[in-house]
């Protein structure tokens, strides 16, 4: 139950909302509507859009489809969950960090943002969670059957999908994830695993380990096709856009276990292939490779205009793209997905990640990394001058371009162009240099 | 033997444009006017004044370079370069020792770092808060009732500071007030306030680190209060060459010169 004062607070919320989001709401619930969209995307398929487009918007369909109509049970899951498991036991997972940004992408962040904080969500806290919780108590997203957070990385992930599990009156389990890597905290994770997978099985109906097996498949499937994209995007140039990348994240976190995964990644790695034999490159004059972390402005920006068009800059790899876990066993489940959420470099000491920074900037020929600093994100900012100072030792150059993803409110358009314009400048000033 | 090149930097900043007219690398005439709500407009004034005041055309001038917040509304620019190349190479060249150039402007300050050789090395911009910035001390110097030109001379009759917050200029103006209401010297206010902007730039320097040759450029290098608090700060002396109001108009004229060479 929702303590009076809370229950208040989103009364008053609902009855000023804007008419767009009651159409919204009530739109993304009728099945014709869903019906219509997979008919949207067949005529896109005969049109002009690329199958790794297509795909990538079937497997997102597909979830959505499944969990706003209520065919499959919805488990809403934190970033860096492994969704396997929920796709393992016949639901579909539904990430309100990602629904954030969908929601900035399409102008409805405003309205989630405003929800958000009408429950005392500071506009300090990370803006993907103050939207997710947000367009969840508008109901702007599914009805979840249960929530799975992972103590990684976010501690603010963990404590905004609790509220949503308590406003929508349903499981919440948290997985505790060790901070120090050893056989000891391996079975630690996967005894814990296992013990939501069977909580989960009692707590919400229709739901068995049936497909566990499949959606193991499916992962391995996708990893092998991902591995193959990854050494493409080598190349020299880019033969895919980072703007597009960076989109395309959502899928990395979202749909390992998916059916859809596979024939998503297959398509891309395709794509990349084709680009490279024809030599149809996006940016065919690539001046600079820049390694990219943390996410990006999910709402209309220029910043990607000015890098991949007028500067020609390419981003090469996202820190967020980086695969981190092996195949996953399909006889002993568990274990496998304790090792791929421990493997997450993100988690741990920093020189966990500089070590992953180091060997994506060796890799991808990286000439300069930036790191968008989302406004709130504790785990990345709080390693800032870890990392700005082992770049500098490493030679390499770092921007540190503060940002929000998916609040506008939070960002100023002509303040990072301009940095990214400067550090375009040393870039070419280092190269003039070099060239001497 | 060199031909003569005459280049121009425009830099438009968002309260002041200002240009350079350079024969070769010699300047021959600067020029600042207030930006105002028209920014091309602004540039084309300062474009104009600084060609009359020389006796040439605009057909005389073989690069123009524009540079600042709004380098991308001047039509007669032949290349845009970002402010923070601009001070970078302007303070090296009106102050051949410097290493670390701090820039505040009218809505940004901005710390360079600089190698041997006049490139930058590393810079950081302050957030997207005017706090720190030459907008603040104007609100400031309004709510106070003084000239900015007179902050450096009271900075100076005052024998202790009073803590004022650097996160927010509309907050700060609230504290001035509450100060100003409860007796505190305006004198006292005004070193407060030179304070919390040196408290702001002090992490910024850090950030890049701190080395001596630090140049100070940019509108709010003419407040001597400013200088002193940051100087009370750290270990060097700051340097603010007469022309620092320039040094990103004078830079982008250099600029101009070098990438005609390279053509």
């Amino acid at each position: 139950m929702l303590p009076d004062a809370m229950t208040e607070s989103l009364n008053r919320r609902l009855a000023g909302e804007s008419r767009r989001i009651k159409l919204l709401r009530t739109l993304l619930r009728k099945g014709w509507v869903h019906s219509g969209a997979k008919l949207a995307i067949d005529y896109l398929e005969k049109r002009d859009w690329k199958p790794y487009q297509i795909n990538a918007i079937r497997c997102i369909a597909n979830d959505f489809r499944n969990a706003y109509l209520g065919k499959k049970p919805s488990i809403f899951t934190s970033a860096f969950v492994p969704n396997e498991l929920v796709y393992g036991l016949g639901a579909v997972p539904f990430l309100p960090e990602a629904a954030a940004g969908f929601a900035a992408s399409y102008k409805l962040a405003g309205e989630s943002l405003a929800a958000g904080e009408s429950l005392w969500y500071s506009p300090d806290l990370c803006s993907f969670h103050r939207a997710g919780v947000g367009a969840s108590v508008i109901n702007l997203t599914p009805e979840p059957a249960a929530v799975i957070v992972s103590s990684q990385l976010c501690d603010g992930g963990k404590q905004a999908l609790f509220q949503i599990s308590r406003y929508h009156n349903c499981p919440f389990h948290v997985l505790d994830v060790p901070y120090g890597q050893s056989e000891q905290s391996l079975k630690y994770l996967s005894k814990q695993l296992e013990i939501v997978v069977k909580d989960l099985k009692r707590e919400v109906p229709d739901l068995s380990e049936e497909y566990m097996d499949e959606a193991l498949a499916n992962s391995n499937a996708a990893l092998s096709y991902y591995r193959e994209l990854c050494e493409l995007r080598k190349n020299t140039p880019s033969p895919w856009r980072g703007s597009e990348a960076l989109n395309y994240v959502v899928l990395f976190l979202w749909s390992w276990g998916s059916p859809w995964l596979p024939k998503f990644y297959k398509s891309l790695r395709d794509y990349a292939e084709n680009i490279i034999s024809t030599g149809n490159y996006p940016i065919p004059n690539e001046q600079f490779r820049l390694a990219w972390l943390n996410l990006r402005p999910y709402y209309s920006t220029k910043l990607f205009d000015y890098l991949e068009n007028e500067a020609q800059i390419s981003v090469a790899f996202e820190e967020f793209s980086y695969l981190h876990w092996d195949v996953l066993d399909p006889q002993d489940p568990y274990t496998s997905l304790a090792n791929k959420i421990m493997s997450n470099f993100g988690w741990g000491p920093a020189r966990r990640r500089l070590k992953v920074i180091s060997k994506i900037v060796q890799e991808f020929s990286i000439d300069g990394v930036v790191q968008f600093a989302q406004w709130g994100c504790r785990q990345h900012n709080g390693a800032s001058y870890v990392l700005s100072d082992y770049l500098k030792k490493e030679g390499i150059p770092f921007l540190n371009l503060d940002g929000d993803g998916v609040d506008i409110k939070n960002s100023g358009e002509a303040q990072s162009l301009t940095r990214l314009g400067a550090f375009r400048e040393l870039l070419e000033a280092r190269k003039i240099k070099n060239l001497r | 033997m060199e031909t003569d090149l005459y280049t121009v930097g425009i830099d438009v900043g968002s309260s002041a444009t200002k240009g350079a007219l350079l024969l070769n690398r010699r300047v021959l005439s600067t020029f600042v006017l207030s930006t105002g709500t028209d920014l091309g407009s602004a540039a084309e004034k300062c474009l104009s004044r600084l060609l009359n005041t020389c006796g040439l055309t605009k057909k005389d001038i073989s690069y123009i370079v524009s540079t600042g917040y709004g380098r991308t509304q001047v039509e007669a620019s032949d290349r845009t370069i970002t402010e923070i190349t601009c001070h970078g190479r302007g303070a090296k060249a009106l102050v051949p020792k410097a290493g670390l150039v701090i820039d505040i402007g009218g809505q940004d300050s901005k710390v360079i770092c600089l190698d041997r050789n006049g490139m930058v090395e590393d810079f950081v911009m302050n957030d997207k808060c005017a706090a720190g910035t030459g907008r603040f001390l104007e609100v400031m110097a309004g709510r106070l009732g003084i000239s900015l030109f007179d902050f450096g001379r009271m900075w100076r009759t005052a024998k202790k500071s009073t803590h004022i917050s650097s996160t927010c200029t509309v907050f700060a103006e609230s504290e001035v007030i509450s100060l100003l209401s409860k007796g505190v010297p305006p004198n006292i206010i005004i070193r407060g306030l030179c304070d919390a902007i040196a408290d702001r730039l002090l992490g910024m320097v850090y950030r890049v680190g701190l080395k001596p040759g630090i140049v100070m450029t940019g509108g709010v290098s003419k407040n001597e209060g400013v200088r002193l608090s940051l100087e009370g700060k750290i270990p060097y002396k700051i340097i603010v060459p007469d022309a620092s109001q320039f040094a990103g108009a004078y830079g982008a004229a250099l600029i101009g010169r070098d990438l005609l060479k390279q053509i």
